[in-house]
């Protein structure tokens, strides 16, 4: 992970942000990661030009218990090849956390980001600063912050090395 | 300190002492993939091992062919013949195809799973197999390529709800209802990353059948495993396939009297009433009384939650007390979890009473759970589901579908719009 400031355009989501709605069962079959992105949220009202639209460095903006549902990893390629640098979220599902780890994928949670979307504290198209290192997220279009937590213990030194199978290398390498 | 059933197996797992929250490596039992993500599984091995990569036991990798099987598109077809030629290339024996069934339920019949196992899979409802008391959890391809390597993975050890359950379902009330209950009270988070036990007398009286529809639906509650130690009939089927070392597992994993829990809950199914999952989420709960009369255009009993012997047995009771058919213009499908449930259903004469009502009898397969095998809804259309998961256009952009019970399910099937099973079975 790079320390450094990142800057781009907010996507906002609401909680329970299915697997199906950021990756429908429609393409499972695909097994190339970068072929993904152009399937990202077709299913969900509102952000079906998502895919089209999506700009490298735009981020992920939700609620509480994203990417619920499926074990589909390729909910989480789908943003990663999309360009999209670290998905904020107030929480994350399980599986959906996993995979994201696993990929080396930066997520970060945010206390309080469910209430503020719903709230509008933060919105569609806002630009947004975000301080990886620091977790310092903060809305240039309205002046709003917000805190977040990186992963910590195992998960930091899987997120350290690139990945799962990166970690696992790694590991193998230095016995 | 006493522990928990998910800290005993995690222990086994590890090799030593754990405790909540600690993050751990496990040894896997049984590392499997389906026909969805085994492909993406198989090309990421070889992509990161040149090819020249051995899985560590084939003794403990199996795939199962079940999301679309069988296959419905070349692509599909591909990535089915990439799973093959991988298995038949790594010495992999454990290759149930597309005439099997549903992955966890074909895993459990060939006595495949033991309490106390650790099984990962390409499958978010893995952990229905808590049902018998294994740990096992749905992750995605990576997590199953890392387990190739040396048999290990990671783990949190979760914290663990106690769920007691105790009285008698009245009739045309079933497992299905209660769990839908639990879904609606607790909401799509309310077992955020915990494991989950149930007791109770409801619990200890149950089916294998409903324990598996009960441990299914924790993922709709974000949990992370349900647990239930086989006792009883259970007990005994599963020694039959999977061997006497069961009972040692049992003796050695269940709860000790003074475990900790973070939240201990009660419920009591007396009074309980048929109930069901609204458009479009799992826990948009209400009672079928409530939607009663509502149209549905599709109804489709089967899935890894509700899609064995005893569910289609209960969906035939409701046909029979109707000594009627379903309704006109009424697409009615029933798919079996596995092929050994479909010979039950065959040698019951269930199969041909079904045709006779004008109920589509299907191979074993995960079917409606992916629009894009047979049953996908055209937008508008309604469909009412014994599935696990109602989303937002998960089965079709722009379709609605409830979850219910094999019971509802059917009572809505013969009536043609949603119909509590009680005012037919009387």
């Amino acid at each position: 992970m790079e320390n450094k400031v990142l800057r781009g355009k907010a996507w906002v989501f609401g909680d329970d942000i299915d697997t199906d709605l950021i990756y429908h069962n429609k393409y499972l079959a695909e097994t190339d990661p970068r072929k993904m992105p152009q399937y990202s949220f077709e299913y969900l009202p509102g952000k079906e030009n998502f895919a089209k639209e999506v700009k490298e460095g735009d981020f992920v903006v939700a609620g509480t218990n994203f990417g619920c549902g499926s074990s589909r990893e390729h909910a989480v390629y789908c943003l990663k090849y999309a360009g999209v640098p670290v998905i904020l979220a107030e929480s994350f599902s399980r599986i959906y956390y996993r995979n994201a780890i696993n990929n080396g994928y930066p997520v970060l949670f945010v206390k309080g980001l469910s209430q503020a979307i719903k709230d509008g504290k933060i919105k569609d198209g806002d630009d947004l600063e975000v301080d990886l290192e620091k977790g310092e997220i903060r809305d240039l279009t309205n002046g709003n912050s917000f805190h977040g937590d990186a992963v910590a213990d195992l998960e930091m030194d899987i997120m350290k090395a690139g990945g799962l199978i990166e970690y696992l290398k790694e590991k193998a390498a230095s016995k | 300190m006493g522990k928990t059933m998910i800290e005993k197996i995690i222990r086994r797992a590890a090799g030593k002492e754990v405790k909540v929250g600690e993050r751990v490596w496990c040894n896997i039992d049984l590392s499997t993939a389906r026909d969805f993500g085994g492909a993406n599984c198989v090309l990421q091995f070889e992509e990161v091992t040149d090819k020249k990569g051995k899985v560590w036991d084939p003794d403990k990798v199996a795939f199962t062919f079940d999301l679309q099987a069988p296959s419905h598109s070349e692509k599909v077809s591909t990535n089915q013949k990439i799973i093959r030629e991988f298995a038949k290339k790594q010495g992999i024996k454990k290759v149930f195809d597309v005439d099997w069934g549903i992955g966890q339920h074909v895993l459990l019949e060939n006595g495949l799973v033991k309490p106390g196992d650790v099984i990962l899979g390409t499958d978010s409802h893995m952990n229905l197999l808590g049902a018998v008391g294994a740990f096992a959890t749905g992750v995605g391809n990576t997590d199953i390529v890392a387990s190739w390597f040396e048999g290990t993975n990671w783990f949190r050890v979760p914290e663990t709800m106690k769920i007691t359950v105790n009285g008698k379902f009245a009739k045309g009330v079933c497992m299905r209802d209660l769990l839908t209950h639990i879904v609606g009270t607790l909401g799509a988070d309310g077992m955020f990353f915990l494991s989950t036990e149930f007791y109770g007398d409801t619990i200890e009286r149950s089916s294998l059948s409903d324990r598996i529809t009960l441990c299914s639906m924790v993922t709709e509650m974000s949990g992370k495993i349900g647990l239930i130690m086989p006792n009883g009939k259970v007990l005994d089927w599963l020694v039959e396939r999977a061997g006497k070392e069961v009972v040692d597992r049992v003796k050695s994993l269940s709860a000790d009297p003074d475990a900790v829990y973070c939240q201990e809950l009660e419920f009591n199914v007396d009074n309980l009433e048929p109930m069901t999952s609204c458009p479009d989420a799992p826990d948009n709960v209400k009672k079928v009384r409530e939607v009663a009369g509502e149209h549905v255009d599709q109804v489709h009993i089967g899935s890894c939650s509700n899609g064995r012997f005893e569910d289609i047995s209960a969906a035939f009771e409701v046909l029979k007390a109707s000594k009627s058919k379903v309704a006109p213009g009424m697409r009615a499908i029933i798919t079996p979890a596995t092929r050994e449930v479909m010979l039950q259903c065959a040698e019951a004469g269930y199969i041909q009473k079904f045709l006779e009502a004008g109920v589509i009898f299907t191979n074993p397969t995960c079917a409606l759970c992916t629009a894009e095998h047979y049953g996908a809804l055209p937008s508008g259309d309604v469909g009412m589901s014994t599935t696990n998961r109602n989303f937002i256009g998960k089965v079709g952009k722009g379709s609605h579908t409830y979850l219910a019970s094999p019971m509802t399910a059917m009572a809505t099937a013969i009536r043609g719009k949603i119909t509590d099973p009680r005012d037919i079975l009387g």
